[in-house]
């Protein structure tokens, strides 16, 4: 177990090397610097610029140069805002994303897995029919409608939600609402499939048959098997929720860590972009990791030996 | 003494099979249609599609025509009866345009005289002198005073008045009739919206196409491959895989956008560089299984070839959880583009795709909201209409169903 966690940690940082490397040859692959805009600058102070980011040193030097800060801890400072680095703004972006985000991971988790074991246990009756109808509903319309329908009918015409911006536990109602509805309905989906296959299984026939109670079966026989497929989902789901999705931040006007990241492609803020990049791909490395780990607790038949 | 005698001719005809054998397809055919959300699925995707195809052909308007007298009218309009057969409609930039009785629009009446510091208009419809006074806006309020909340949410009627020839009509006298001239309404620039959400169908159906086939090209072949050589091949492909999905998509399409120029191109090179990663997830995890049966032992032994054989004998046994995955992937496919045009990544105006058109709606969902509902649903129809069919394909190509 731990040796497999070693390696997959090992593995992880090769990955995110790698990552490193592609984004940091098509980045500076692209046309125009971070210093170009409509204004040109005079090229004495576009020079003093570019000696002060680093930017004329030969490209395998820069690289170099950030990987070494990037090993201490130092994401880099931004080239566009003046004197902010890239560890200010995951530290003030990241707690509002994640706050959020986890509200929205704890409601699809708690809501999802019990109503689609119910679903499954009632199939075909009318509870089974409303709730894969609603299901399909959250499948089918996209996040931003959700959204901007929750901004539209609670925020202007009820006044429930405030308008925008992250103050007080009302200002989570919507982006939550909206940021969970597609993995709610996704994981209620999953684990009523999965549950029905499991309750077709012999060994629940079995199970049933030594008159063990219902809950008993349900909860520990079926429920341990038919959580394999969810968990599977649920890890690159937490990751790209706790990282906070552009279009919510955006239409909720939330000071998340996307924004930055919008920001800096468009400006071609190189540090924000090659930290942001870097730390989006190190939560979904991880979460990944934990899924592969989780998988061996529900399942002892998994070993993670290899 | 021979002991044998031959059985009766009634024995031999009840071993013979009573129905006629299908083939997989036609089984799976013959489940499917009896799914009916499943048929329900695929008659709306035939519609959509044939509406993107030939819907714009029939329609009397382009989807980039623009017509700022028509703008941001809805698809149902409040019509005030002026004359006997004279009828305008009071658009809320105060301003009038002539309509028919059931809805048509004429067009903006001539204007004799505009005077903006007094705010009224003066038309000359059908020889009539028809004076519209809007100065009720304003001459409540002193100057400089902000407008409250609660003029903003008045009703527009109390707002103007209307004369003709002098004499002050009744405001209040109007019907609500649907707009006969764009049926799904205008957009800012008098754009019709329905015009514009049929070529919104084209340009997502081909990303959702686009999708299908990088799936099947490259998702099952890869996959296949990883599967079938296992090993330190599989290794590394899937290690490959890995990176893929774990770059945020949002930094390939706008890393794409600068070196190609935005638009539907660049969303198809993002999708199709990225939407097969799962594909060929699903491929390999079926091949691996697969693989150790006997018949590829047999196939192996016999001498064919690797590639012939993951051809020939491993994809098509798994032919079912991709065919899903397919279907499956469209409608993520269709979400995925809807989202970076959202964003405002995506076609580029006056190009319309149901993204954009929901986006361009964002500003003015208070005074317009049918802008966004229109593509809205359209996207969630879509939606709809793949998922069931989706879901339906998973039952009626599950062996283990089969009765």
């Amino acid at each position: 177990m731990t040796r497999y966690v070693i390696k997959r940690i090992f593995s992880m940082i090769v990955t995110l090397l790698i990552i490193g490397t592609l984004t940091f040859s098509i980045m500076h692959s692209i046309p125009g610097s971070p210093f170009t805009s409509e204004r040109s600058l005079p090229p004495e102070i576009e020079q003093a610029l570019m000696e002060k980011y680093g930017l004329d040193d030969p490209l395998w030097e820069q690289y170099l140069n950030y990987l070494g800060d990037l090993v201490q801890g130092d994401l880099g400072v931004s080239m566009q805002k003046l004197g902010v680095s890239v560890n200010d703004m995951i530290s003030e972006g990241l707690p509002v994303s994640a706050q959020i985000g986890s509200v929205a991971v704890i409601v699809i988790l708690a809501l999802g897995i019990p109503i689609g074991v119910i679903s499954a246990l009632k199939q075909n009756s009318l509870i089974d029919h409303i709730v894969m109808f609603i299901a399909t509903v959250g499948i089918a319309v996209p996040s931003f409608v959700v959204g901007t329908f929750m901004m539209y009918v609670f925020g202007e015409i009820l006044g429930w939600i405030p308008a925008g911006g992250f103050d007080g536990w009302r200002s989570f109602i919507g982006p939550v609402i909206a940021l969970a509805g597609f993995s709610l309905a996704y994981v209620t989906r999953l684990m009523r499939s999965s549950m029905l296959e499991v309750l077709r299984q012999d060994y629940i026939r079995t199970a049933k048959a030594n008159g063990l109670s219902q809950l008993k079966v349900i909860g520990k026989h079926a429920l341990k098997n038919a959580l394999i497929p969810v968990v599977t989902y649920v890890g690159p789901m937490i990751a790209s929720i706790l990282t906070g999705s552009f279009v919510i931040e955006k239409i909720f006007a939330l000071p998340g860590i996307g924004k930055y990241f919008t920001e800096s492609v468009t400006n071609r803020d190189y540090t924000v972009i090659m930290s942001i990049t870097l730390f989006y791909a190190a939560i979904y490395i991880f979460s990944v990791l934990l899924v592969d780990i989780a998988y061996a607790f529900i399942d002892p038949r998994i070993k993670l030996d290899d | 003494m021979n002991q044998w005698t031959p059985i009766s001719s009634e024995e031999t005809q009840g071993n013979q099979p009573t129905r006629k054998s299908l083939t997989y397809w036609q089984d799976v055919w013959r489940r499917l249609r009896q799914n009916v959300m499943a048929m329900t699925g695929l008659v709306m995707i035939l519609i959509i599609s044939g509406l993107a195809i030939f819907g714009p052909m029939f329609s009397p308007y382009s989807y980039s025509e623009q017509n700022l007298q028509l703008a941001n009218i809805a698809p149902q309009i409040e019509i005030t009866k002026i004359t006997d057969k004279d009828y305008v409609f009071v658009h809320n930039e105060y301003r009038l345009v002539s309509v028919t009785a059931d809805g048509k629009f004429i067009g903006a009446p001539e204007v004799v005289d505009e005077n903006k510091i007094n705010r009224y208009i003066t038309y000359n419809i059908d020889g009539k002198e028809v004076k519209f006074d809007y100065s009720l806006a304003m001459s409540n309020r002193k100057k400089g005073q902000k407008v409250t909340e609660e003029e903003e949410n008045a009703d527009m009627k109390t707002k103007y008045d209307i004369f003709v020839d002098g004499e002050k009509i009744d405001k209040y006298d109007t019907k609500i009739v649907l707009n006969k001239t764009n049926i799904m309404g205008t957009d800012t620039l008098g754009r019709d919206v329905w015009t514009r959400v049929l070529y919104g169908a084209r340009i997502s159906l081909t990303v959702g196409l686009v999708a299908s086939v990088v799936n099947l090209c490259v998702g099952v072949v890869y996959g296949g491959i990883a599967g079938y050589e296992g090993g330190k091949v599989d290794n590394i492909m899937m290690r490959i895989v890995d990176i893929i999905s774990s770059v945020p998509l949002l930094l390939i399409v706008i890393l794409l956008m600068v070196i190609i120029e935005p638009g539907l191109k660049t969303i198809i090179i993002t999708i199709g560089m990225v939407y097969w990663v799962g594909m060929a997830r699903l491929v390999r995890g079926q091949v691996l299984s697969l693989k150790e049966q006997e018949f590829v032992l047999a196939a192996r032994a016999l001498g064919v070839t690797k590639s012939k054989i993951i051809i020939k004998h491993l994809i098509p046994n798994a032919i079912g959880p991709i065919v899903v995955s397919m279907m499956m992937s469209i409608p993520s496919a269709i979400f995925t583009e809807a989202f970076l045009s959202f964003i405002g990544l995506g076609v580029s105006a006056p190009e319309a795709s149901w993204g954009t058109l929901a986006n361009d709606a964002l500003g003015g969902i208070r005074s317009y909201p049918y802008q966004l509902i229109i593509p809205s649903i359209a996207i969630a129809l879509t939606m709809f209409a793949f998922n069931f069919l989706g879901d339906g394909l998973r039952d009626a190509l599950d062996p283990r169903l089969r009765k």
